[in-house]
């Protein structure tokens, strides 16, 4: 089996200034730079808020390009431990703007969440997504 | 808590244990240790992978189809609690194991049958042709209790009738 496919594989790292993240929901963003993680001295991981910069959006949405927000993570690449002893990963990075006090700005969010959100008090997204993890 | 299956090699995952990958389309594969998801990562496909119980039940090296493969069925919805339900269920469980075991087993032995004649024409026909690297072949001769018995071939008795016609 060839080795190269692991170069071509994510690298399953905190999230940290810098990390280019996937916007998850209809703010009007489409991707998002950490400009830092909020929490952890290493970085972000699933389920933390992040502040960060607007690198590209939507031409008419509420978010514009460079614009300094809030952010919560949804998907992580990095697995992350479960109270009962598993690990969970997903398949890319992506995030959910919020505002300073939590809620989402967007109305709805795409793909699945998981539900680590509940014990960090996200419950607005969560109600909000399509599936949860 | 709740007992999954891997999704490479179907085997139990047990609590604190194995990776949960959830897929972009939401779907979630379970793995039992690093093995199946490196394996997964590979992009392998588990029904070519030998070791794999999907391998051995599309090869027919397994029991494919059987009843007591229903008890395993995951269900969705839960039951109210019943003490006399779950007496029974915690009793019935060794009960059903077993039975699929020696099902299992005996799928087996029916699989590895024709077995022991194959292997015991093989020894004969070695026995025959290579015992010169046991004994050497004068030493046959002198005590012939070294060889195989030859099998006695019956000679029709037609031929005694024959052969006072022949002399006519």
């Amino acid at each position: 089996m060839t080795c190269g496919n692991y170069f071509s594989q994510q690298q399953r790292t905190f999230i940290q200034m810098r990390t280019v993240l996937k916007v998850v929901d209809n703010s009007g963003a489409k991707q998002v730079m950490c400009i830092q993680a909020l929490k952890g001295k290493k970085g972000a991981r699933l389920g933390d808020t992040i502040v960060a910069s607007v690198k590209e959006a939507h031409p008419n949405g509420k978010v514009k390009k460079g614009k300094v927000v809030y952010a919560v993570v949804v998907r992580a690449a990095m697995q992350k431990g479960r109270c009962d002893g598993s690990q969970v990963r997903f398949d890319d990075n992506a995030v959910v703007l919020v505002d300073k006090q939590g809620q989402p700005i967007g109305t709805r969010v795409f793909g699945s969440v998981p539900h680590e959100l509940r014990k960090k008090k996200h419950v607005k997204i969560l109600t909000l997504a399509g599936h949860i993890a | 808590m709740r007992l999954e299956k891997c999704w490479f090699c179907s085997s139990t995952v047990y609590p604190g244990h194995g990776i949960q990958f959830v897929r972009n389309d939401a779907k979630i594969f379970r793995f039992c240790r690093s093995k199946c998801h490196k394996n997964f990562k590979m992009k392998r496909n588990p029904r070519k992978v030998k070791w794999t119980k999907a391998y051995r039940r599309v090869h027919g090296k397994d029991m494919t189809q059987d009843s007591t493969f229903e008890f395993e069925r995951k269900r969705n919805r839960p039951e109210r609690y019943d003490r006399n339900l779950a007496d029974n269920v915690l009793k019935a469980i060794p009960k059903i194991d077993k039975i699929r075991v020696s099902r299992e087993e005996r799928h087996h032995k029916n699989r590895m049958k024709e077995n022991e004649a194959k292997g015991q024409r093989e020894a004969k026909k070695e026995l025959e042709q290579s015992i010169s690297l046991v004994k050497a072949p004068s030493a046959l001769q002198q005590d012939p209790s070294l060889t195989l018995p030859k099998t006695i071939v019956k000679v029709s008795q037609q031929k005694s009738e024959e052969n006072p016609l022949m002399e006519e």
